[in-house]
């Protein structure tokens, strides 16, 4: 019995062992879980140069991490706050930013919502409670539910500053802790308004207009899309020239890296 | 009458009891029936030749002859379905013809130089070329038959001129041609609209069949295979055959959806056009092109994973789950049987004692995020200096330490005092005493305490979240300090795939997938102490 089972456990070893081509040097990324996936999906291009370690704690965390040496490369949905950038150079670390993708935060609704599109100051009266009825926006006559996500996320704070114009929203907002919730809770609920990032748009949701703006990649990658932002990775100094980290960093400038952040749901920095 | 009562409620009793049972299994089997037969999807399926596809260039592995055979067969009945997609398409993806007339306009130039013409017939026939050119954007660019028509008669001018014979004009005039007869099925006032169609139709289809042989590899593993499973097959191919429209209802307040086969020939998007024959085409051939099978995919359990999850299996996770779990239970069974043998067998009933026992209490009870934060602060700040494996495994070892203490130092009280007099009076010490005879009398009893910290270690995610969990970490290099890396694990890999990706939208087996094999793995654990326990007290009976 004993001898079954270690053999078990040391096949499930050797198989797991066989599997793993040992890299040499040895990368860490750490920050928002908003970009991780594109850290994931780059770190798939480089795993037979290097060993590469990704952790989705947040944004604030990531920079944390950066300025503790936890980590070369943070990733973050926002910028760097001022007080975590004098952190940095307090500790003679000195942030650069690669900004690598765009992203928008989206509008969605239920499909079977008439309502194709809202101003921001609509978005931001339901918000703020004073819209309550979708009958007052042109749909049904059905209360608003209005979905949020947590006030911790990147996808909240870019949202909180370019629409609601650092406001507070009304209590009876109800908020989720992701992405996948905020499209599930919306896909379920008939009356709801919620938002999301580009790349969870899909057949289940319709997409809102901002100001008559739909977003799609160009308007995004433009900037006129009311509620777009650059994703970023952060370094301590350039990376030097030639290395992993700095292959890394530039890598959205290739033709792979921008075909990568296109299948993830994300906008190229190039695509003008 | 005192009887009567006292017998009515202790049939009461019994029933209340046994009430309470029958609702404790029906509560496990409803939540674990489900879990279990959604996460068993993951590993039990029907595979399409796409499957083996990626299994063969991710894993190596299956027949690669059988599975050439296989890719060639399915190949045929695709290509009719390509041949009538871009048939259909050369009218409505002006924007493919627009590049590739620029192209033959640039290679006839190329070819001019390269072949020397005087430069007095060079200027004349590159502009000739490039007149046709222009005619023939035109001619895309238009959406009236006569229009386009005209357009192309004056490229056919050109064609009777015979100065072009045996270029590279040539090929631009049989995209001419082409373009003349896709023209006649095609009502290019929609065009607009069915390019959108279309578009869907592309995708799904891409969904289904992945790229075609003559596209370049996508970088990316995911997008380099169509569906893999069965289920998703049919779940892309419901998309590509119907259509939800939202119209509005009667009453003209809210939408309703209506759905619509793309290919009805009264209100489908593509009615009377010659894409109509593909929709039926691609459900009748769907079982030839990708050639399901019943697999039985056990390597899940072993297999590494494409980034999100998308591909593979939770092998890391698994292997991440067990080192975490057994590093923590070393760590956390001395101190812990060691400090419960002192506060029974050693310690007398004063106030510091008391207080000890309060803080323990009080330890089982504190949330395990407060771990999480302590270890970050502690074990990753001073002791490892880097989030990885050892500060994971001792943030979780604390963690379990009361329950381990509390269980152990019940199990040390509950075996009878005779035992320890018995021992003392054939002149054992009290340390001898309680190693020989009070710890295996109670062995039974702390096994309880690790086997219920051991499901915990292994599915707490939040005291792993800081300090050495990673979303995406190689797996540990066992010939270096394999102590200090960070690992993936089953509890904080469930965590990652509900919250990070669109991915696991896509792929929602995955997601049960893991959720089951952590079920799977505490339970086996549990067995495994179980056995050793039930082995343990028959050998206290003396059996």
């Amino acid at each position: 019995m004993m001898k079954i089972t270690v053999r078990i456990l040391m096949m499930f070893v050797i198989t797991l062992l066989a599997g793993n081509a040992m890299a040499a040097e040895k990368l860490q990324i750490d920050g928002s879980t908003t970009v991780g996936p594109i850290g994931d999906a780059f770190a798939e291009a480089f795993k037979d140069k290097v060993s590469i370690t990704v952790s989705k704690t947040g944004s604030g965390d990531g920079a944390a991490a950066l300025v503790e040496g936890r980590c070369d490369i943070a990733m973050m949905s926002r910028f760097m706050k001022d007080k975590e950038y004098k952190a940095a150079v307090n500790k003679d670390i000195y942030p650069v930013a690669h900004a690598i993708a765009m992203d928008g935060v989206c509008p969605i609704v239920h499909p079977s919502n008439p309502v194709k599109g809202l101003t921001s100051d609509q978005i931001r009266a339901i918000y703020k409670g004073e819209i309550t009825n979708w009958k007052d926006l042109g749909g049904a006559d059905r209360p608003i539910v209005m979905i949020s996500r947590d006030t911790s996320s990147g996808t909240y704070e870019t949202f909180h500053k370019l629409v609601m114009k650092k406001e507070k929203m009304t209590d009876s907002v109800e908020y989720v802790n992701s992405n996948p919730q905020a499209h599930a809770r919306v896909k379920s609920t008939v009356g709801a308004i919620g938002y999301v990032g580009l790349g969870f748009l899909d057949r289940n949701v319709k997409a809102l207009t901002i100001d008559g703006i739909k977003p799609s990649q160009s308007t995004i990658s433009k900037g006129t899309f009311p509620v777009s932002r650059p994703l970023f990775l952060f370094t301590n100094g350039y990376p030097k020239l030639g290395s992993v980290v700095h292959a890394f960093c530039t890598f959205h400038l290739t033709e792979e890296g921008q075909e990568i952040i296109e299948d993830k749901g994300f906008v190229p920095v190039t695509d003008y | 009458m005192q009887t009567q009562l006292r017998q009515a409620l202790n049939h009461l009793f019994t029933l209340s009891c046994g009430a309470s049972v029958v609702l404790l299994v029906a509560a496990l089997l409803l939540f674990l029936i489900p879990m279990l037969k959604k996460g068993a999807v993951a590993v039990l399926f029907r595979g399409t030749v796409e499957f083996r596809k990626m299994q063969a260039e991710q894993f190596d592995r299956g027949n690669e002859e059988a599975l050439q055979k296989e890719i060639e067969q399915t190949a045929q009945s695709r290509q009719e379905i390509y041949a009538i997609l871009d048939q259909f398409s050369r009218g409505i993806d002006t924007e493919k013809l627009t590049d590739e007339v620029k192209g033959l306009y640039r290679d006839y130039g190329d070819e001019l130089r390269y072949k020397d013409t005087p430069k007095e017939q060079y200027t004349k026939l590159r502009s000739q070329a490039k007149i046709i050119r222009n005619h023939l954007l035109d001619a895309f660019e238009s959406i009236d038959k006569t229009e386009i028509n005209e357009y192309l008669d004056a490229v056919k001018v050109f064609e009777k001129g015979n100065s072009f014979s045996g270029t590279t004009v040539e090929k631009m005039f049989a995209v001419a041609d082409g373009f003349q007869k896709t023209i006649q099925h095609v009502d290019l006032s929609r065009r607009g609209e069915y390019a959108e169609e279309l578009s869907v139709v592309k995708e799904e289809l891409y969904n289904l069949f992945g790229p075609r042989p003559e596209e370049k590899t996508p970088q990316l593993a995911m997008r380099r295979f169509g569906a893999t499973r069965w289920d998703v097959a049919q779940k892309h191919l419901s998309f590509l055959l119907w259509q939800e429209k939202w119209v509005r209802s009667d009453d003209g307040q809210s939408m309703v959806s209506r759905k619509v086969r793309r290919d009805d020939p009264q209100y489908g998007s593509f009615s009377g056009t010659s894409l109509l024959p593909l929709f039926t085409l691609v459900e009748e051939t769907l079982d030839i092109s990708l050639k399901p099978r019943f697999t039985f995919y056990w390597q899940y359990f072993i297999d590494d994973s494409t980034p999100g999850h998308y591909f593979g299996g939770v092998g890391p996770e698994v292997l991440g789950t067990l080192m975490l779990t057994m590093l923590a239970m070393c760590f956390a069974v001395g101190p812990g049987v060691l400090s419960a043998a002192y506060l029974v067998e050693y310690a007398g009933d004063n106030l510091i004692v008391k207080i000890i026992r309060i803080c323990i209490n009080t330890l089982a009870g504190v949330p395990s995020i407060v771990y999480g934060l302590f270890g970050m602060a502690f074990f990753v700040t001073y002791v490892t200096r880097h989030p990885g494996i050892l500060s994971a495994a001792m943030t979780l070892a604390l963690l379990v330490l009361p329950v381990i203490i509390r269980a152990s130092e019940e199990a040390i009280r509950a075996v009878p005092q005779t035992y320890r007099e018995a021992a003392m009076g054939l002149g054992a010490g009290k340390f001898r005493s309680f190693i020989t005879v009070t710890l295996p009398a109670a062995g039974p009893g702390i096994l309880t305490g690790i086997i219920l910290s051991l499901g915990r270690a292994a599915g707490e995610t939040a005291p792993i979240l800081f300090a050495g969990a990673a979303a995406l970490a190689p797996i540990p290099d066992f010939g270096g300090k394999w102590w200090l890396q960070e690992t993936r694990a089953l509890s904080y890999g469930c965590y990652d795939i509900t919250v990070g990706d669109k991915l696991a939208m896509m792929v929602p087996h995955k997601q049960f997938g893991m959720v089951m094999t952590l079920v799977m793995l505490v339970l086996c654990l549990n067995i495994v102490a179980i056995f050793v326990r039930s082995r343990m007290s028959k050998k206290l009976r003396g059996a």
